[in-house]
């Protein structure tokens, strides 16, 4: 790109630095907090994690995200959403109450409130190994054995974890909390522990979505939740080569607002972004949103350094590609924890683009709009999102319109024009609604809607605008806030992904839809389940599509163990459709059962090998993946 | 006389008016018809249910669709690379292929067939019973999962009934897989295709191209459920009223869409359809006799016209519970097993095929379970073993004997309870007048049943005929019994004063394998079967049991030896197979002169008129082609028989030492004639079972 393009790019995102020079050879940025070097490298000053040490005082303890940011019903009986932090924050939503009545049978009249915050008397005593303590506090890294701040390392987000919370305790949980600030520090941690005899938990962002940070029940060695929130420094941006070297435990909002600052991104943004942490994505085979332009994290991770109880594994060089044997860096990724702890990754950065741009199209019926994906696929042009969604989730994005007045009108107001124009003939309980996001340049990006919108309208889709596409990304970060509000109403609910061919995509979703009704039925959940999904990214192969699931449990004692086994039930199903274990939420503990029939007897004993030899004590002892037999 | 009531709330006070439209579970379908207008009912709108699934798509979409099937591309690729032949002329043939196949149901079609259909229902039936509640079930899932509509298939008028059913409850019509034999009828071939029929080759085993066009156009019908799909599982008519052992290919290529995870599910409905009276009882007879059938050609099922003057009686219709192919394969099958090659290359897993065949015969074993018996099969049943006659009150001694004993052994019998068992019995006989008379001394005989000593072939076969006929009806309940009997017959036959369980078990196993062709035994279910008899026998007709082992001469008894009489023609004709392997056997060098099963079939029913005529034996029906071709099949099955291929014809050989061997064990069950080994000269010897009696 042009460098005057460029800058100008950059001037959007940094106003304070608005006379930066403007070489057409050589771009370079300056700032006040920041120095460059002839060499191409761009520095960054440590700044602290936007999540504090004590994430209980910002985040919530028994539920997703921010305190001040939750669905509640005000003194209307309408549900309105709080804080200022989301566009959609002190809004009113006044059909979302009617739908979830509708659909799933919410009654005001019947709560289920949370237990109160647990204090010191509700929490295990930990277990104590004084020797690694005292070792620690020489080393001067910084710990504590606070009660609330193991609580809070002790879970990530299944439904499992959260209704525990909510409801009871866990039976383990970490015994210490450690803070490395480097990765030396981490060298040292692991040092000791395996001196010891001591179990890390490697803790980033906590957001997983397997259980893979909780703790065994079983184990009865001292377990410390390594947690690397306080590693988050940015090393360097490497502009000749187009990466960034960075700590492990920065999260994804940190890295790419202080990238931002100086004109770069990762593009890296799983749904999680706000909170989940660079060795988590490295640690989990994360994906982001945008891999259709910047990949999955396997393709832009460069460099690896993971320290294990054998000692410090990394690839003595950076390169973009390498034929060295086995890839060690694919024993890193989807570690899941079980093999040691990433503490720095050399990530690829890109300019930011000049333009970005949301966009939409409504098909009659999902199917044509799993076909049209399909076709964007075949024909590469994929912008830098595009997703389908089914009718019912169509109908969600509509219950979540705030009053009127306000810019965020609903999917059905912004369709509603084009219904009146173009879309009769579409039944709204039956179209679907593909919502995209396009990047580049302007000339890129008008290039690839003209493209895109020409091949959906062979598919029988019309393009619905740009509103109806930001909307429709909004709604993913705000679905993870709504559980909590279900959680109070005798709901619950959660979702499950999966890759699967594209020639099985659509009888996947149907399969696995009918298949979660019925098993509702069969275990007498009296009210109608909601049960939706969503292809969520397209490659040449196949497609990643992801279900939500909920129901309403009022009259059933135990529905954890209800909703657990009708996923099951899912499960098998989506592998009996040709469908993965997980395209992106890993294994854990959650889907332990399935990994053998996925990569065979072979392909298990090879990782329990690995293991083995890099970990033979099992200090990484998290219980995840390979480790030992799954509970059933 | 409204006083006359003896409580307000009774309607209808004398029992003998209530109309017999409802009776237990069924409903009469005919009814409503005789009080109003057929043209009126043939035009109604009628609101189906469908498939939640279901795209609507004509019948040239639904062509299309298998056109540009990957499956169909897929297979001319293939023919053009192995036959060298250019694409163009394998297309063409491809397209032939899909036309001579494609139904092309019309309700237009439907609705003017109606007319004349119910008409000539309502000319030939009393009654049409359906039960109401499996109706009900169909229905419900017809909006949730594709469905199978699989009858039993006894007679022509076995698809006719299921339209005129889904007609009649407002069910969308089926579409139907029909054999090729039907499409050479000009009229009736259009009809029928108008009307939902599709036509399928007898064999088309490795033609590649028509497999595809044939996989696809099934399963993609299925998939979308445009329709119900309607088959036969046991592949053709039965011509001796008793259930065929089923076939698999259509069962699988319309389950096989479950299987590659098109699908959440597919229902499969048995349906049983039994006949007071079969229409074709007559045609059947000759068949069986190998009396070629008169061509099934338009002219001649108008010549049956005249059967519309003839008394049917009741037709009965069971709906069975729907059958969840998921539910029924729960843990037996893997279908991650086709993750690894696109759908349309790969073919069903070794599981799923055993599995088919398991399913297939509980398909056939349901059908059985809910066929309705009705006290003319009891009648012929008693009439078989007294075909001297019998007087009338005997008679109907024997058949509440009978009836009480297959009352008890699961069977549902058409017995209006209201009436006395002389009245059943007599009104039985008048619908059958055309096979039983009763003379002046209130004796029951059959019609010109006698066979004199010495008599042509051709008058040897018209008695037999007659006796054919009333065998079929005997053979709608043999099912019942034919475990008990297999036990039984053992018992009878044992000359020790006690039978260990374990030899009688294995008997029971030989005897299955025997029989195997003839009667419909559950590949895995033999021991359950074996002592579910004999608990039965214990608990309900005297047979006892010591130290396991049996009691020989206490459990020698009434119910042992009927039980055993019954099935003795059917070992008899197998017997005669034997020999007549056995004494043709000639070796050309080496090895035993090989002949295709027909062949072998018709000079055992040589034998058996040879005999019969010589007054050797005595039962008629051993000259049933059926009883001894599946005798012969059976035979092949246990390894006495050999089978090769010739010239792409299957050819048999005698295995001689294992025929030999069952030869053997069979003469333990009968008293035979003796026959020496290497002519067919009999020495005239009569045949009875060994009754210890
Ligand atoms: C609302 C929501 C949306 C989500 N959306 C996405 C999405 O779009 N794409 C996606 O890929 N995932 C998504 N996830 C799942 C989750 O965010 C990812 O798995 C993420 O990569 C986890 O990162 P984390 O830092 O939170 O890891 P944690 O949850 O803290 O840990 C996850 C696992 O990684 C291990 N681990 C963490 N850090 C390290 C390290 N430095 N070294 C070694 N092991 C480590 C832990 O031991 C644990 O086993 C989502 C989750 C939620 C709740």
């Amino acid at each position: 790109m042009a460098g005057k393009q460029r800058l100008s790019v950059i001037k959007q995102h940094i106003r304070a630095n608005t006379n930066a020079p403007a070489r057409t050879d050589e771009i370079q940025v300056s700032c006040s907090n920041c120095s460059s070097t002839d060499d191409g490298k761009v520095s960054f000053q440590s700044e602290a994690p936007t999540i504090p040490k004590r994430r209980q005082e910002l985040l919530k303890w028994n539920g997703w995200g921010y305190k001040d940011s939750k669905f509640n019903l005000n003194k209307d009986g309408q549900v309105e959403f709080g804080g200022e932090r989301y566009r959609l924050s002190g809004q009113t939503m006044p059909q979302l109450r009617e739908w979830m009545t509708a659909t799933v049978g919410i009654s005001l009249d019947h709560k289920t409130p949370a237990q109160p915050e647990l204090t010191a008397k509700d929490i295990p005593a930990p277990v104590k190994n004084e020797e690694f303590i005292s070792e620690l506090r020489k080393k001067a890294i910084p710990f504590t054995d606070d009660c609330q701040d193991r609580l809070f390392r002790a879970h990530g987000h299944t439904l499992h974890e959260v209704f525990v919370l909510r409801e009871g305790i866990f039976k383990r949980i970490p015994d210490l909390v450690v803070w490395p600030n480097s990765h030396n520090d981490c060298v040292k941690i692991v040092n000791l522990a395996c001196q010891h005899n001591v179990v890390l938990i490697p803790f980033g962002g906590g957001t997983t979505v397997s259980g893979a940070v909780e703790c065994p029940e079983g184990e009865t060695r001292m377990i410390v939740s390594l947690d690397t929130s306080q590693m988050n420094k940015i090393l360097w941006v490497d502009e000749k080569n187009m990466i960034a070297k960075c700590e492990a435990g920065i999260i994804g909002q940190d890295l790419e607002r202080r990238l931002a600052e100086k004109g770069f991104c990762t593009g890296h943004e799983p749904d999680s972004m706000e909170f989940s942490s660079l060795g988590g994505w490295v640690a989990t085979r994360a994906s982001g949103m945008k891999k259709n332009i910047y990949g999955n994290i396997e393709d832009l991770v460069v460099h690896i350094k993971f320290v294990t109880p054998k000692g410090v594994m990394e690839k003595s060089c950076q390169v973009p590609r390498i034929s060295s044997g086995l890839d060690i860096h694919h024993f890193m990724m989807g570690s899941e924890g079980t093999l040691g702890v990433v503490t720095e990754v050399a990530i690829k950065v890109r300019p930011l683009p000049e333009c970005k741009k949301y966009g939409s199209i409504v098909f009659p019926e999902f199917e044509n709009g799993v076909a049209c994906l399909r076709e964007v696929a075949k024909q590469r042009c994929a912008p830098a999102s595009i997703r389908l969604m089914d009718n019912q989730q169509f109908q969600f994005g509509s219950a979540l319109k705030p009053e009127s007045g306000s810019i965020l009108t609903s999917f059905v107001d912004g369709i509603k024009k084009f219904y009146i124009t173009k879309l009769k003939g579409f039944d709204p309980k039956k179209l679907s609604v593909a919502t995209l996001l396009f990047e580049g340049t302007q000339q890129e990006v008008a290039a690839q809607e003209k493209r895109v919108y020409e091949i959906a309208s062979k598919f029988g889709g019309l393009a619905a605008g740009a509103d109806n596409g930001e909307r429709g990304y909004m709604l993913t970060f705000v679905i993870a806030y709504l559980r909590d509000l279900g959680f109070e109403y005798y709901i619950v609910a959660e979702s499950f992904e999966t890759s699967v061919p594209w020639d099985r995509c659509l009888d996947l979703c149907n399969n696995v839809k009918d298949r979660l009704d019925r098993e509702c039925k069969k275990r007498a959940i009296q009210f109608p389940p909601y049960i939706t999904c969503r292809v969520t990214q397209t490659y040449d192969a196949g497609a990643c599509v992801y279900f939500y699931f909920g129901f309403n449990y009022r009259g059933l004692s135990n529905p954890v163990q209800i909703y657990e086994d009708i996923e099951n039930c899912a499960r098998e199903e989506i592998l009996a459709n040709g469908g993965s274990i997980s395209h992106h939420h890993g294994v854990g503990k959650l889907r332990k059962r399935y990994l053998k029939q996925t990569v065979g007897d072979i392909g298990l004993g090879t990782m329990r090998a690995i293991k083995n030899f890099i970990d033979p004590d099992n200090i990484f002892g998290n219980d995840n993946l390979m480790i030992g037999e799954p509970k059933l | 006389m409204e006083e006359q009531s003896r409580n307000v709330w009774i309607k209808q006070d004398d029992p003998k008016l209530v109309s017999s439209r409802h009776k237990d579970i069924f409903e009469d379908i005919l009814e409503d018809r005789r009080h109003s207008s057929d043209v009126g009912w043939c035009l109604r709108t009628r609101d189906v249910p469908t498939y939640k699934n279901n795209k609507t798509r004509t019948i040239g979409q639904i062509k299309e669709h298998v056109l540009a099937s990957d499956r169909v591309k897929y297979a001319v690729e293939q023919v053009c690379m192995e036959s060298g032949l250019p694409t163009d002329e394998v297309w063409g043939q491809t397209k032939e292929i899909l036309e001579e196949m494609s139904h092309n149901l019309k309700l237009g079609a439907i609705r003017g067939f109606a007319v004349f259909l119910v008409k000539v229902l309502k000319a030939l039936f009393k009654r049409i019973y359906v039960n109401e509640e499996g109706i009900q079930k169909v229905r419900a899932m017809i909006k949730e999962y594709p469905i199978l509509l699989t009858p039993s298939h006894r007679s022509y008028f076995d698809f006719l009934l299921m339209s005129f059913v889904f007609y009649h409850y407002d069910l969308p019509l089926p579409v139907i897989a029909a054999a090729m034999d039907f499409m050479g009828m000009k009229f009736f071939g259009w009809l029928l295709r108008n009307s939902g029929a599709f036509y399928i080759r007898r064999s088309f085993g490795d033609d590649q191209l028509y497999w595809a066009v044939f996989t696809e156009y099934v399963q993609t019908q299925i998939c979308n459920s445009d329709h119900p799909l309607e088959f036969y599982v046991e592949g053709t008519r039965s011509r001796t009223a008793k259930s065929y052992c089923p076939k698999f290919g259509m069962l699988s290529a319309s389950l096989e869409p479950y299987f590659k995870a098109h699908i959440p599910d597919i229902m499969v409905i048995p349906v049983s359809i039994s006949y007071d009276k079969i229409l074709e009882e007559k045609l059947y007879a000759y068949e069986l006799l190998g009396v070629p059938k008169p061509k099934e050609s338009t002219s001649a099922l108008f010549k049956a016209r005249n059967i519309l003057s003839e008394d049917f009686g009741n037709v009965h219709i069971h709906f069975g519970d729907p059958l969840s192919i998921r539910e029924y394969s729960v843990g037996k099958v893997d279908r991650s097993i086709h993750n690894l090659a696109p759908r349309y290359i790969a073919s069903l897993s070794a599981q799923e095929t055993d599995l088919l065949k398991s399913l297939a015969y509980d398909i056939v074993l349901l059908h059985l379970k809910h066929m309705v018996i009705s006290p003319w099969s009891l009648t012929a049943a008693v009439m078989v073993q007294n075909k001297e006659g019998i007087s009338m009150r005997q008679l109907v001694r024997e058949v509440e004997w009978l009836k009480r004993h297959a009352l008890n052994l699961g069977a549902y019998i058409d017995w209006p309870g209201n009436e006395s068992s002389d009245t059943v019995v007599r009104s039985t006989l008048q619908l059958h007048k055309n096979i039983v008379a009763i003379n002046k001394e209130d004796v029951i005989e059959l019609i010109s049943m006698d066979v004199p000593s010495h008599v042509s072939e051709d008058q040897l076969m018209q008695s037999a005929a007659q006796h054919l006929m009333l065998s079929i009806y005997r053979n709608q309940l043999m099912h019942i019994f034919v475990r008990v009997a297999m036990v039984s017959l053992t018992i009878n036959a044992c000359t020790q004063d006690t039978l260990p369980l374990d030899d009688l078990y294995n008997k029971y196993v030989f005897l299955e394998h025997l029989l195997n062709r003839d009667f419909i035994f559950h590949p895995e279910h033999t021991k359950l079967d074996f002592e579910h008899s004999l608990l039965t026998l214990t608990h309900n007709c005297g047979v006892v049991i010591k130290d396991d082992c049996i009691l020989i001469k206490s459990s020698t008894n009434k119910y042992t030896t009927f039980f055993s009489q019954m099935f003795e023609p059917f070992l008899l004709g197998y017997w005669i197979m034997c020999r007549c392997l056995l004494s043709s056997h000639i070796d050309v060098h080496g090895k035993p002169k090989a002949k295709p099963p027909k062949v072998i079939t018709k000079e055992a029913q040589m034998l058996s008129a040879r005999l019969l005529r010589e007054g050797a034996i005595k039962h008629l029906e051993v000259l049933s082609l059926d009883i001894l071709s599946n005798g012969l099949h059976a035979l092949h099955h246990m390894n006495a028989v050999s089978k090769e291929k010739r010239d792409g014809q299957a050819y048999m050989y005698p295995n001689a030492i294992v025929l030999t061997n069952v030869c053997e064990q069979l003469e333990k069950f009968l008293d035979v004639p003796q026959i020496p080994m290497t002519s067919i000269l009999v020495e005239s010897k009569t045949v009875v079972i060994n009754a210890k009696l």
